[in-house]
């Protein structure tokens, strides 16, 4: 069982990086961070948005809004989507009663469901995390074109996700896996069994990545047996595997992965 | 130059004419579509599909039996066609002499070769680029036709005749103002000489209604209002002004039964959606069933399906007619699966309730008691805090239409089991905004996951027969056969095609894309039967390759 103890420093730590974050702006948008903004983009959402997108802005009948920083869109980007619409598709053009400030506010909102902002401002010694991260997490989790694939790749985490809940993540307290990331054994005719994780199925098919990283689609006529064992691939590092100081350094150095510029001189 | 044929040459000429349309009339093949054709449904020569629902009913039962259970796995694709458009096929295709009359997303339209899938015309309204409002995708559920015309509804709350032959707009009628939340999107059906088509908007505090138009001319012949005026009865299950703006819209296809001349048609949610202190009442006739007179539009009789709803229960499944032995007495009934999650056999005469029973887990309401209300359990009104409740928004079952087999008295219904956590505030009302009062959360955990399953039921008893259950909730409809087949689509891509004695499954194949809000439909075509298959922006037609061709007629 994960220590309680462990959560609450972990927590603590994450609430100090709230409070070094607070009143920092970052991109184009006036408000991220703005506390009062984003109560009041919350507000806006509920009204405007949330009847499409869902309460969690995970999606209803329009799309899940809380990994699109994390897909690459910028606040730029999504500003226009949302003061102009998708032509050609249910997205309408916002209100026009509703004032570019406005559509700030509920992006500085949507922001704070979406990411950690800048809230991973710590003091880990983020080159000994990546020490750490390459001997311990790279075998299945890929930075910027180096590292494993069986794991999602982690180049933009920065951007993705909030310090507890990668520290739930990493301590094992979450069990669930992400889609594209769950865990499947197949067992074949002749008895061999296929371990990997799960990249799509349907009713006659299973498309896997086997733990030596091999993708390859099976169908279920082909095979004795399709098992989803319900823990996630990913094992917990407690804290005899990662003490709580490499955990705070692997946190530093995941904290300043914000993308991947493929494009970009190596 | 005007040229005058005398009388006689006039009758010579007619005469062969004549002959060749009384030949082939039997075939459905060149002339006029007739009420007598749209009247008799799907025929064993399988030369047409001229209705929504294959017949007034909506049995979607076809009686083609060369495709069967044996020979299903030896399907083969004839051709695809693709909408080049945004969107997908929610269209229910109609059928007649060897030409296809699809209407797409995006008011686009086609009479596209049975034989090749080439298209033979094709018709696009140009829409306003800003200020639809259609809520739930720029779709399209069908055309109707009578005569040497077609007619569609228009996402900028119109209705359009087309001529068959090219396409070309023959009337334009206006049934509302898209600008104040008005669309269209449901398949008009024909009756007699009339039109009938019904408007959505129920997110955009619209006040719904049905309408019925002159086929010939585009003139309105009658209105239905689905929310009571002053002094009507009804009005007054709508507190204060709360009915001008209490949505209720009409958006999917009726049934119709000719020996009452009467239409039956599901009406949508009242709005706002989920806030209830803003609509105090029952809120007439939204969530109901109506029973309309075809030729007036008067109602005979209303079953209020989900009084005063808070959780987006529209009311707008299809409704499918037939005559049932229940309990030794034979009635006559409309069924109805809906989206609040009970299935209903109603007779038709009356509205009186014979069976309600639920069909998916649902925890508002515990029993729908005698009289037809349903029981209500507490803890249900969405508020800021919210407050869960099965089924979900999108229901039980939904737009996506049933099927019924009227040899075995069985009903298909395309379940959903999902949850969800209900939000409400109070809204304000600007025209042409959404108006909904709330949100919901679906619930989906490892604990918890939606899935879907198509469910055989029992019309008489509300029983289940069989199921086929799916991993994620499907939104396609269903086909049924002679040859005991069933056409469906689940959420993954895949055509599904069941034994609908006991839901085996017998046959997929990838589509690339989901059957989404519609089912396949089946005719034939030079002596081979033909499954035409929607998904996504394509348009299949499947056939088996080992029946000869005979192009003889």
């Amino acid at each position: 069982m994960p220590s309680t103890k462990i959560v609450s420093v972990a927590t603590l730590i994450w609430l100090l990086g709230v409070a070094v974050a607070t009143g920092q702006t970052q991109g184009g948008n006036p408000h991220t961070g703005n506390e009062a903004a984003i109560k009041a983009g919350m507000a806006l959402f509920r009204f405007r948005c949330a009847d499409c997108h869902g309460m969690d802005a995970k999606g209803v009948r329009g799309p899940d809004l809380t990994q699109i920083w994390a897909s690459g869109r910028t606040d730029e980007g999504l500003f226009g989507t949302v003061r102009n619409g998708v032509s050609g598709t249910e997205m309408p053009a916002v209100d026009p009663r509703t004032s570019d400030d406005e559509v700030w506010k509920i992006l500085a909102y949507l922001r704070t469901l979406a990411a950690p902002t800048l809230t991973d401002q710590v003091a880990g010694n983020a080159d000994n995390g990546e020490r750490v991260f390459r001997a311990q997490c790279a075998g299945c989790h890929r930075v910027k074109g180096r590292g494993g694939r069986l794991g999602p790749d982690l180049s933009r985490v920065g951007n993705a996700r909030t310090r507890p809940m990668l520290v739930r993540r990493i301590r094992g307290a979450v069990e669930d896996s992400l889609s594209g990331y769950e865990p499947v054994t197949i067992t074949t005719k002749n008895g061999q069994t296929i371990q990997g994780v799960k990249k799509n199925e349907d009713l006659t098919s299973v498309q896997i990545m086997d733990t030596r990283e091999r993708i390859q689609g099976y169908l279920r006529s082909d095979v004795r047996n399709v098992e989803n064992p319900t823990k996630s691939a990913m094992p917990a590092f407690g804290p005899d595997r990662l003490s709580e100081s490499d955990l705070n350094d692997v946190l530093s150095y995941l904290s300043t992965l914000k993308g991947f510029d493929p494009s970009a001189p190596k | 130059m005007r040229v005058t044929l005398s009388r006689t040459v006039r009758i010579a000429l007619l005469l062969p004419l004549a002959g060749i349309a009384t030949l082939v009339a039997q075939q459905g093949a060149p002339g006029l579509v007739t009420n007598q054709e749209i009247l008799d449904g799907l025929k064993e020569d399988g030369s047409r599909w001229v209705t929504f629902g294959g017949n007034y009913a909506n049995h979607r039962f076809s009686p083609l039996t060369q495709i069967t259970p044996e020979n299903v796995g030896r399907l083969k694709q004839q051709w695809t066609l693709q909408t080049n458009t945004l969107g997908n096929f929610e269209t229910t295709t109609l059928v007649r002499d060897n030409v296809l009359y699809v209407t797409g997303p995006q008011n686009v339209a086609w009479a596209i070769d049975a034989r090749s899938g080439r298209q033979i015309w094709r018709y696009r309204r140009e829409l306003p680029a800003t200020g639809l409002t259609a809520c739930c995708g720029l779709v399209n559920r069908g055309f109707a036709a009578l005569g040497d015309k077609l007619f569609m509804t228009t996402l900028d709350a119109h209705v359009l005749a087309l001529d068959m032959k090219t396409g070309a707009v023959v009337w334009d009628a206006t049934l509302e103002d898209y600008k104040t939340g008005y669309a269209a999107t449901i398949a008009p059906i024909v009756v007699k000489d009339k039109v009938i088509v019904g408007v959505a908007g129920g997110e955009f505090g619209i006040r719904g209604f049905i309408d019925a138009y002159e086929a010939n001319t585009g003139k309105r012949a009658w209105r239905f209002y689905t929310i009571p005026g002053p002094g009507e009865p009804g009005h007054n299950t709508w507190a204060g002004d709360s009915w001008k703006i209490g949505g209720s819209g009409v958006w999917v296809t009726g049934a119709y039964d000719p020996e009452q001349n009467l239409l039956f048609y599901g009406t949508g949610n009242p709005g706002p959606d989920y806030h209830s202190e803003s609509r105090e009442g029952d809120n007439l006739y939204s969530d109901s069933i109506v029973a309309l007179d075809a030729d007036t539009g008067k109602l005979k009789w209303y079953y209020q399906f989900t009084p005063h709803d808070v959780h987006d229960y529209d009311s707008t499944e299809v409704p499918i007619l037939a005559d049932l032995t229940i309990n030794g007495r034979l009635r006559k009934t409309v069924m109805f699966a809906n989206r609040n999650g009970f299935y209903y056999t109603l007779d038709r005469t009356d509205g009186k309730i014979i069976v309600a029973k639920p069909f998916v887990t649902t925890t508002w309401a515990k029993e729908i008691d005698a009289q037809g209300r349903p029981m209500l359990l507490p803890g249900h009104k969405p508020d800021e805090k919210g407050e869960t409740t099965c089924p979900d928004l999108t229901g039980g079952t939904n737009f996506w239409p049933p099927s019924f087999d009227p040899r075995t008295r069985t009903f298909f219904v395309n379940a959903r089991e999902a949850c969800a956590i209900f939000y409400a505030y109070k809204p304000e009302y600007v025209p042409g905004q959404r108006f909904t009062g709330g949100a919901q959360q679906l619930i989906n955990t490892r604990d918890q996951k939606p899935f879907g399953a198509i469910r055989a039921i029992d019309p008489t008893t509300g029983d289940r027969k069989w199921e086929f259950r799916m991993e994620t909730p499907s939104r396609s409809g269903i086909l049924t056969t002679a040859s005991n087949l069933l056409f469906t689509g689940d959420s993954e891509g895949n055509l599904v095609v069941l034994d609908s004695r006991n839901g085996k499954l017998l046959f997929t194949y990838q589509m690339g894309a989901n059957l989404h809000g519609t089912s396949p439909v089946t005719y034939m075509l030079d002596g081979r039967q033909q499954i035409l298959v929607p998904a996504g922006t394509s348009l299949t037609a499947w056939a088996l390759p080992d029946v000869p061709r005979s192009t003889a007629q």
